[in-house]
Order: structure tokens, then C-alpha cells, then sequence
């Protein structure tokens, strides 16, 4: 018994071995692994800029033409990015648009931009959904708060800025987490147009290990990590927001 | 468009706010249908009717926090809102639609003297809101040089109207100090240390002192209401405004609250108040308004507004609160 255990360990351990150390194959997962952190982290960055914009217009008094067209490009922005999968927005993004350009363009563009315009496509999408959670964090601050900063004398932008926008982040926070955390994990659909991410490093691997289960566990433990990261930040946000809660 | 009143010279010092002609609806529904009224330093107007009359609007109006669909507020000599030309006689007289009736009305009727004519197309006007966007140059330059004369931001106005709420409306994600140092510190009235130095007095004056501290969720219904009172006083108003200040208080706090707002009242503060203590409106009140159905249907100081009600709808009112 004790032997058998110990064989399946050991081989296990010749698993991992071949699968993460030989040929320095580390370094391919931290290829994969940068890939990955670099497209969620812009496009959850161009996603919150997206977010933010598109909410501050939606919810702008609609006094002007100008802002209530604004407001119709907006709502049919998140009407047509929510309506549609993410992988077929990729498609869209990369081989139309970015292939199409390439050809074209005069200047010559590395194919390593594919990094890019991934990101640009996962953070216009994020924008849809951020914008979405923005809004409902904004909705649910009692109109009350925006009407006492108003009768003190205080502007509309003061007020949603010292008072609204800090209560709806709050309330928004854990939302806007499950959003970054959804996004890190849809990334991995990059591969499909040749963008070496962790998950596309996974299926090399494996065909060049023969070993079918080890690198799928060995990026699941990848992303679990990345993930228990983000939810750590959620819980430090969370605790330094939380001023004010009934203790 | 009745009830309007030709264009009163504001400069009136005793004349805090003055409504004319307001009217107020939201979509479909009319709220409030030609309300006009002055508030004068010192009055405590009291302001009693059913439910849904409209009584909140009409408060809310005073301030702008909501827009008047018709009619004009002013404060202290200031216009808040665009000039309503139906109150203006003079600025009606300019326009097309008064010069085309006017004529048409003289060619029917020759014998008709002009100052019948004026009387008649006047009225005619406003009663069916003949004015159209378009009514010439001479109307829109008077029109223009009538708010240019006036206008006063509302921000501005608002720093000297407070106002309280039925749900106190404390600034949830600040402290009792924050709440009562960020808008005079924002707005540059006060430096930081002498706005808490004027918290902390009024604090100690209402008791509080202890929680200048803490955050809105940990206080009573009473304190959070008194703390609201004492917030709109940080700014120096020269009218407060209270929108049923103790309806959303448990009946064991009421009595604190209305205990400040009396000091308030002997402190020479003008007050609107929007309530259901007819206590209050007896003991305190040096005018009560009684609003039905989007009009001031009855208005008289206690004694006779209480002993002596003339309108039938509002003996019906108070012989429903007078139990
Ligand atoms: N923002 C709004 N949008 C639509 N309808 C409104 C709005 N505010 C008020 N109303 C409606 O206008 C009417 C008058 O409301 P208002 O709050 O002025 O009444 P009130 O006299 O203060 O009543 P209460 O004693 O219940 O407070 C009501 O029918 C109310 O539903
Ligand atoms: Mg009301």
C-alpha cells in the first residue's frame, strides 16, 4: 500500500516535472501568465474608463441635444455588447478590423499587437458590463443624499462626487470584483486567434509533453491564484469603505 | 393661466420668498395649479392639507429642488427661475399674439375703449396660453433684460434657505462633523477650524456633543433629525424650510424634535413648516396655509384659521384631525 502511494506520488512528481521544469517550460506559463495579466488588467482598466464615461452619461440630466444622443450611442453600446459572446466579438475585433488594418497600413505592425487589440476588444466589452454595475451602485443611493447636498447649496458635481459616487462605489465594489475576476478568466478565449495566453501555452505543453492532465492543472492553479489576488484586494477595498456601516 | 400677479417691485426687505402663479405637474398629473404666496422674516408659516395635495412640492419649489412648470420664485429681490412672461402685463403687451387680438378686438367691436381691449386680450391670453416661442424681438429683449436684472444662481440662493427633510437625509459615508463642516468648508464661508469650532456649539447646544464622531447609522431617529437641523443652521440661513420633520419618528422622539424647532421659531428664525402637529401649528405658527387639491384654499393666523375655518374643505380636514 505504502508503496503503490508512494509510486503515484512519485509519478505525479515526474508529471510536473516534465511539464513544468524540463526545457525550462516555466517560462512559457510566465509568457502565457503575462499575456494574460497584461490583457485583463488594460482592458479592466479601459473597461472602467469605458464604465465610467457611459454612466456619467446615462445618468447626466438630458438637457441637450447633444448628451441624449450620447446617451442613445451609449445604451446601444450595452445593448449590442451584452447581446453578443465575447468570442465572436474577439473575432470581429481581430480579424476584421486588426487584420484588415494590417494589410492595409502602411507602417508595418507586429503580429505581437494581437496582445493589444485583445485587450482593447475584452475592455470594450468590460465597459458594457461595468457601466451596467455603475449605474445600479448609482441608482441605489437614496435621492435623498443628492437632494440634502443640493439644498445646502452645494453643486450637482460636488455632491455626486463627495457623496453619491463613494456610497454607490461601495455598494458596487463586490460587482465590480466579480467582473474583473469574470474577465480574467474569459481572457483565456484569446488563444483562439493566436495569442500566446496561458491557456494557449497549456494546449502546447500538452502536445509537446504527451502528458494530457498536468498543464491543465497546472494553469487552473495559475488562475486560482490570480483570482485569490483580486479577492484579497476586494476585502482591503471592502474594509476601507466600510466606515460608516452600522458596527 | 389665472391667478397670476403683475410683476411686484422686490425690493421689499421684509419679503423673504414670494410664489407667483406656480404651477407645477408631473407628466399628466397637475400637483400644484396657481399657487402664489410671500413669506416675510420672522412669519413661521405653517402649511396643513390632506395627503397628495401637494403640499411637499410647493415647499420644494421654494428652493428649486423642483421645477416650477409655470410661475416664478423669487428670494430676497432675486428671480430663481426664467421670467414667466403671463405675469408680466408689460411683456405681454409686447408681443404678436397681443397686437394681433388687439387689433382684430378693435375692428370687431370700434366703440370698445382701450383700456377694455387691454383688459379683455389680456385676459384672454392668459387664461387660454396664447403665448408662442416666437413673439418678436421687442418681447424677447424685455424678457432678457427682466432676468439679466434678477437671475440669481440657485446654489447660491440655496446656501441661505435650509431645509429639512422627512427622512433626514444625513450624508451616510460622513461623519456627525463631516456632515456639518462640508458644505461651509466647501463653499468657502468658513475655514476648517472655525466650522468645527460652530459644530461644536451647536452640537453642545442640542446635547450632542459626545458624538461628533460618529457615522449617521448609529444614531436615533430624533438625534439624526436634530443633527439635520443643526446641519442647514451651520450655513447661516435666512429661512428654513421643514418638510414633515418628525413623520418618520417613533412618538417617544417627536417632542425633542419639535422642542428645537420652538427654540428656533423664539430665536426669530423664519420657518415653513410642512406638518401634521397641529400643536405646532397652534403654539407656534404666526400663519397657517391650508392647501387642497394644488390651491391655498384657506390661509389666517391660528386663532381664526383653527376657531373659525371658512372653507368646507377644510373643516372637513380639521374635523378629521381635531379628534
Ligand atoms: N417626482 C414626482 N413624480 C411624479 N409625481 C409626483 C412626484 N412628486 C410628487 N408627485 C405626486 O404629486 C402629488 C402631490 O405630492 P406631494 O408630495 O406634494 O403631496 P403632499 O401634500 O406632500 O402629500 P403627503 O402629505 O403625503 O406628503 C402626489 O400625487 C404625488 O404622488
Ligand atoms: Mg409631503
Amino acid at each position: 500500500m505504502g508503496l503503490k502511494m508512494g509510486n503515484f506520488f512519485s509519478s505525479i512528481w515526474t508529471d510536473f516535472y516534465d511539464c513544468f521544469i524540463k526545457y525550462d517550460y516555466y517560462m512559457m506559463y510566465l509568457k502565457g501568465l503575462r499575456n494574460t495579466i497584461i490583457i485583463s488588467l488594460l482592458a479592466c482598466i479601459i473597461g472602467l474608463l469605458i464604465g465610467i464615461v457611459i454612466t456619467c452619461v446615462r445618468i447626466a440630466p438630458k438637457n441637450n441635444v447633444l448628451i441624449r444622443i450620447a446617451d442613445t450611442i451609449g445604451r446601444l453600446y450595452v445593448t449590442i455588447i451584452r447581446g453578443t459572446p465575447v468570442v465572436l466579438q474577439l473575432f470581429i475585433g481581430y480579424f476584421v478590423v486588426f487584420v484588415s488594418l494590417k494589410s492595409t497600413s502602411v507602417f508595418a505592425i507586429k503580429d505581437t499587437a494581437g496582445v493589444w487589440v485583445a485587450a482593447l476588444v475584452f475592455g470594450i466589452n468590460s465597459g458594457a458590463y461595468m457601466s451596467e454595475i455603475l449605474r445600479g451602485g448609482i441608482m441605489s443611493v437614496d435621492k435623498g443624499q443628492m437632494e440634502a447636498g443640493r439644498s445646502l447649496g452645494l453643486s450637482w458635481t460636488h455632491t455626486f462626487f463627495r457623496i453619491v459616487l463613494p456610497q454607490a462605489l461601495k455598494i458596487a465594489i463586490p460587482t465590480m470584483f466579480n467582473e474583473f475576476i469574470t474577465l480574467v478568466k474569459e481572457t483565456s478565449v484569446a488563444g483562439y486567434v493566436g495569442i500566446i495566453d496561458l491557456m494557449k501555452i497549456q494546449k502546447y505543453i500538452t502536445t509537446q509533453s504527451a502528458k494530457l492532465y498536468m498543464p491543465l492543472i497546472i494553469i487552473a492553479v495559475i488562475y486560482l491564484i490570480v483570482v485569490l489576488f483580486l479577492q484579497f484586494l476586494q476585502k482591503r477595498i471592502e474594509k476601507k469603505l466600510s466606515a460608516g456601516d452600522n458596527k | 393661466m389665472s391667478n397670476g400677479t403683475e410683476i411686484i417691485k422686490n425690493k421689499d426687505k421684509d419679503r423673504l420668498i414670494a410664489v407667483k402663479g406656480l404651477y407645477k405637474t408631473f407628466g399628466k398629473l397637475e400637483v400644484l395649479k396657481g399657487v402664489s404666496t410671500e413669506i416675510k422674516k420672522g412669519e413661521k408659516v405653517v402649511i396643513l392639507g390632506p395627503s397628495g395635495s401637494g403640499k411637499s412640492t410647493l415647499l420644494r419649489c421654494m428652493n428649486l429642488l423642483e421645477t416650477p412648470t409655470y410661475g416664478e420664485i423669487w428670494f430676497e429681490g432675486k428671480l430663481l427661475t426664467p421670467v414667466d412672461p403671463y405675469l408680466h402685463f408689460d411683456i405681454i403687451r409686447l408681443s404678436k399674439t397681443y397686437k394681433k387680438l388687439y387689433e382684430e378686438l378693435k375692428a370687431r367691436n370700434p366703440v370698445i375703449t382701450d383700456e377694455d381691449a387691454d383688459k379683455t386680450v389680456i385676459k384672454d391670453i392668459k387664461e387660454h396660453d396664447l403665448l408662442r416661442r416666437s413673439e418678436g424681438a421687442e418681447y424677447k429683449k424685455e424678457i432678457k433684460t427682466l432676468y439679466k436684472k434678477y437671475f440669481q444662481n440657485v446654489n447660491l440662493t440655496r446656501q441661505k434657505i435650509g431645509m429639512v427633510f422627512q427622512h433626514f437625509n444625513l450624508f451616510n459615508n460622513l461623519t456627525v462633523m463631516g456632515n456639518m463642516t462640508l458644505a461651509p468648508v466647501q463653499l468657502k464661508l468658513k475655514t476648517k477650524a472655525e466650522a468645527e469650532e460652530k459644530a461644536l456649539t451647536l452640537l453642545k447646544r442640542i446635547g450632542l456633543e459626545d458624538k461628533e464622531n460618529v457615522y449617521p447609522s448609529t444614531l436615533s431617529g430624533g438625534q439624526k433629525q436634530r443633527i439635520a437641523i443643526i446641519r442647514s443652521l451651520m450655513m447661516e440661513p435666512d429661512v428654513m424650510l421643514f418638510d414633515e420633520p418628525t413623520s418618520a419618528l417613533d412618538p417617544e422622539m417627536v417632542g425633542e424634535v419639535l422642542g428645537l424647532m420652538k427654540e428656533l421659531a423664539d430665536d426669530g428664525m423664519t420657518m415653513v413648516v410642512v406638518t401634521h402637529e397641529i400643536g405646532f401649528a397652534k403654539e407656534v405658527a404666526s400663519r397657517v396655509l391650508f392647501v387642497d387639491d394644488g390651491k391655498i384654499k384657506e390661509e389666517n393666523e391660528p386663532k381664526e384659521f383653527f376657531g373659525n375655518p371658512k372653507d368646507p374643505r377644510l373643516k372637513d380636514f380639521l374635523s378629521k384631525v381635531l379628534v
